[in-house]
């Protein structure tokens, strides 16, 4: 055990038996660790308790793992993340990976292993701090500068040019962003804009989204009334397509 | 490759099939009364014979078509009701058997986790009792699951007769609740008995009780509240003894009310990973109540306002 250091990690599992087990295993290899028992708590505590690991349960109540997982990748692209699941065929691990897992194991599942893969995980994650800055990440691999139509959004900047003028862009308008551009020309469902964008269960009013397209409409589109880049699809959601 | 899909859609084929058949109907007719009309011009130019039996063939040969071709249709329309269920059955199935190995994986996943700590760490031996007692509760799990599938396919066989006992009733549900305290944790059961006499009815006891497990692990699965609540009353109507099973759990939408009992149903997009159960509890209740010759119903006020099971058994003496 040459990592004296202590992380943190968060275990997001809803089987109270599974995630007790992984947390004592994980506090005697003398790390810190905090239990999620649902999506919604998952990504409170990772936004409040700033872990160095998450270890992901996919079938949860309420937001699934993979919401879950897409949403802290919208703003952190680093943070180590490991699905343990009960799911194991390779249509969900390409699933997992395609949306930025580091790891995917699945249950049952050796504790070695999992205690090793882990401690690699970990490793590898303060070495890469220690040779370079820790700066602000991009979350989701989208370029710094992102253009379409007469359109620019600096990511970095958190600004867009738009109609000739320039707006200052909210986090939360990043965000969504993000995750359109991510999912370019693909339908997205209220819901999952939800679950992903803000990280609601389905029970909060879809409302919300709604008047946060007209606003992305009203920056980005030549006439907001018809759409060309943020385009509804009745009774499923909305899309963003451009050439 | 999607948009080459619809052309083998069961519906597609469907109406396809039946604007052929109409238009081959049609056809027939038309180049029939074509054909014996230009006999007929035929007779009358060379002045034979008219033939009477042939015109009032027409309507015969129109009839006959008629019905073979609706025989026809009838036929397909038969084979695609049984496509259609077989294929709801089969995609049931599908989320049956993706369920249940979830069911089955989370308390091996669970147990096996607890050995390989134990064998890896020397721990405290209250830690180690507490651990031990959890997996305890895995492995009760498991043989629960393990023998709810079994017993679906030894109830389902027509054969199977049961073993009756006469039990008192609301003495064999207080005992079942308290030799299964470990499961019931952090909720309430409230029994009442609202009848004097004692409620002794011929029943299966493993069956009966198999069908208390599954209402009351279903009525604490299903259920936001802080602390689940089950209520259980006795009653008495003129045919009937009913058991009430109330619960404040997330309750049921009126359109799912009577597919519950369905095998493999589960409430819920079938796409929606989060579901949990095997879908199997409630088809196994139906068939036990069934057994006992009894019947079954379910009602709830809405999302989120609990529901109510009942049990009716018909009086025996």
């Amino acid at each position: 055990m040459q990592s004296i250091l202590k992380k943190k990690i968060l275990i997001v599992e809803d089987e109270q038996h599974i995630a007790e087990g992984l947390k004592l295993n994980i506090s005697l290899q003398g790390h810190d660790a905090m239990i999620a028992d649902n999506g919604t708590s998952a990504i409170r505590l990772w936004r409040e308790w700033n872990p160095d690991l998450i270890v992901l349960d996919i079938m949860l109540p309420g937001i699934d793992g993979l919401s879950v997982l897409q949403n802290i990748r919208l703003e952190d692209e680093q943070i180590p993340i490991l699905i343990l699941s009960a799911k194991t065929t390779i249509d969900d691990k390409v699933k997992g990976l395609s949306y930025g897992v580091d790891d995917y194991m699945t249950k049952p599942f050796e504790l070695e292993e999992f205690l090793l893969r882990i401690d690699r995980m970990l490793k590898r994650v303060s070495l890469y701090k220690q040779s370079t800055q820790p700066e602000k990440t991009n979350g989701f691999s989208v370029p710094a500068i992102y253009e379409f139509g007469n359109n620019k959004i600096d990511f970095q900047r958190s600004i867009a040019f738009c109609k000739g003028s320039e707006i200052t862009l909210t986090e939360q308008e990043i965000k969504l962003l993000k995750l359109f551009i991510v999912n370019k020309g693909k339908p997205l469902p209220r819901k999952k804009l939800l679950e992903i964008g803000w990280g609601y269960t389905g029970i909060t009013s879809t409302r919300t989204i709604d008047n946060f397209i007209v606003r992305l409409r009203k920056y980005f589109e030549e006439n907001p009334k018809q759409p060309v880049y943020f385009k509804s699809l009745r009774s499923v959601g909305y899309v963003f397509d451009h050439r | 490759m999607n948009q080459s899909k619809w052309i083998f859609h069961p519906i597609f084929i469907f109406i396809l099939s039946i604007l052929a058949l109409g238009l081959s109907l049609f056809l027939y007719i038309y180049w029939y009364v074509e054909a014996s009309q230009g006999l007929n011009n035929l007779i009358e130019k060379f002045k034979l014979d008219p033939d009477q039996v042939l015109a009032s063939q027409t309507w015969v040969v129109i009839m006959v078509l008629s019905i073979l071709v609706g025989i026809i249709l009838l036929g397909i329309l038969l084979i695609f009701i049984y496509h259609q269920k077989t294929y709801q059955l089969y995609r049931l199935q599908n989320n049956f058997i993706n369920n249940f190995t979830h069911e089955l994986k989370t308390p091996v996943t669970s147990i096996k986790l607890y050995l390989e700590t134990f064998l890896k760490y020397e721990l405290a031996n209250d830690e180690r009792q507490k651990y031990i007692r959890y997996m305890l509760i895995d492995v009760s799990r498991l043989s629960e699951n393990i023998n709810s599938i079994l017993n679906i396919a030894k109830l389902e066989s027509k054969s199977y007769k049961g073993e009756f006992i006469e039990s008192e009733l609301v003495y064999v549900t207080q005992k079942f609740c308290e030799n299964n305290k470990h499961l019931f944790q952090n909720c309430k059961i409230h029994i009442h008995n609202q009848l004097e006499e004692p409620v002794l009815y011929f029943i299966d006891l493993s069956l009966f009780e198999m069908l208390l497990m599954n209402f009351l692990t279903n009525a604490i699965k299903y259920n936001d509240s802080e602390t689940p609540t089950i209520e259980i009353d006795f009653k008495k109507t003129k045919k009937f003894l009913e058991i009430h099973l109330s619960d404040n759990g997330i309750g049921l939408e009126k359109k799912d009310i009577k597919k519950i009992f369905k095998k493999f149903y589960q409430v819920g997009n079938p796409e929606n990973i989060s579901a949990k159960g095997s879908g199997i509890g409630l088809n196994l209740a139906q068939n036990i109540v069934k057994i006992h010759k009894g019947k079954i119903s379910a009602t709830s006020q809405g999302k989120g306002k609990g529901t109510t099971f009942i049990v009716s058994l018909p009086h025996q003496k």
